[in-house]
């Protein structure tokens, strides 16, 4: 699997996020995005639809970020999928609470196109993923 | 306590009063006693009824306290919070602004050069093509050409990188929401706590019951630390926050991620 052909799942509730996000992987090389708007509609996604990348905002009504990711933890099938939290959530027990739960990295809004390249360049890096 | 009128005295105590005394005046030792002993208990009763009272004002009065302090915190500090909450709602939505203006007057002015040079270019590759070019003027286009190529190659690379970072200004509309969504929440608040207040000043003391939703203390932190606490405002306790990524990616170090 080479990284540009990717899967990947966007969870935002902002729509605008979701199509910056979007468009961002786009110029990045990664073409195959899917958008949810929160944790409720992406875990069953997650749980049918083969993706291999999940990048989550924190704060969503319905279902947070952070559960997501540890619901996706605890599910035998998702354990392994690489967690990118981009979100405005900035308190530092969050960060660690975050870190604990599992997530591959943290990316604090507003960011940079560059920071999100770094951090997804880093994450394929320590699975192994070939450029 | 104030005297109570006749009439009341009268059907409260009346006939148990006069049975009373038509026992003393007989020297009826037992039914003296025992008119006396249901005197005793007509009192108690509605010593209960004051004693309910009470209770219930006290209750009412316990309830109105803590409602009353949440109003105090909306009024000393959650108000205010908002108020900054909003100021700085204005600041991003004005940088943003400001960075997206910035960013598509950077680059009209680029996408006019290769519009000019193109348009300078072509009178002359119609000549080309309709293969009377003077050898001058060939040369001339080349030159200009060569100039193109490399023009546009920047040019294109600074308008894309420009409208690329006009994507990037826009996530203001994701933090800004987020802002706005918890002051849109404390309004709710206010306007139920304002809405409790109506109704008490329209019940008057001990009447009416207020609603009001204090969640428990450890239970409402566990919620929003879990939701979230959205973006954090200048000016607004969050507790301790990191200052950028940097300090993101150093806390991580920190715990080996």
């Amino acid at each position: 699997m080479s990284r540009e052909n990717t899967k990947f799942l966007v969870v935002d509730d902002f729509s605008t996020m979701r199509r910056i996000v979007k468009n961002l992987l786009h110029d990045l090389g990664y073409s195959n995005v899917t958008e949810a708007d929160d944790g409720k509609t992406a875990l069953p996604m997650l749980q049918s639809g083969n993706f291999e990348f999940l990048i989550t905002d924190w704060n969503m009504p319905g279902m947070p970020g952070i559960d997501l990711l540890r619901a996706v933890r605890a599910d035998a099938k998702l354990a392994k999928l690489p967690v990118l939290m981009l979100t405005a959530e900035a308190k530092r027990e969050q960060i660690v609470t975050a870190a604990q739960a599992g997530c591959n990295g943290y990316v604090i809004k507003p960011f940079t196109a560059v920071t999100l390249k770094e951090k997804l360049d880093k994450i394929f890096d320590a699975l192994g993923t070939p450029p | 306590m104030a005297a109570e009128r006749p009439s009341v005295l009268h059907e409260k105590y009346g006939d148990r009063f006069e049975a009373l005394a038509r026992a003393y005046a007989a020297g009826q030792e037992l039914e003296f006693e025992a008119e006396l002993d249901e005197l005793l208990r007509v009192r108690e009763r509605s010593l209960f009824v004051e004693i309910g009272r009470l209770s219930r004002d006290l209750n009412a009065a316990l309830e109105r306290f803590t409602f009353d302090s949440r109003i105090v915190d909306l009024a000393e500090k959650d108000v205010p919070d908002a108020r900054q909450r909003l100021a700085h709602v204005l600041t991003m939505t004005d940088e943003a602004a400001h960075r997206t203006m910035d960013l598509v007057e950077g680059a009209c002015p680029l996408a006019e050069r290769t519009r000019a040079s193109a348009a300078s270019i072509a009178p002359l590759w119609d000549e080309f093509r309709a293969r009377r070019i003077e050898v001058r003027d060939f040369r001339s286009m080349l030159d200009q050409i060569d100039r193109f190529l490399a023009d546009v190659q920047v040019d294109a690379e600074r308008i894309r990188s420009n409208l690329s970072e006009v994507l990037l200004a826009q996530g203001y509309q994701d933090l800004t929401g987020q802002i706005i969504r918890s002051v849109m929440h404390l309004v709710e608040e206010v306007e139920q706590a304002l809405g409790n207040l109506v109704r008490l000043s329209n019940t008057g003391e001990g009447g009416g019951s207020v609603v009001s939703h204090v969640p428990t203390d450890d239970a409402a932190t566990e919620d929003v630390s879990r939701r979230g606490y959205g973006p954090p405002v200048p000016g607004v306790a969050h507790g301790t926050v990191v200052t950028g990524q940097q300090d993101v990616d150093s806390l991580l170090s920190g715990l080996g991620l």
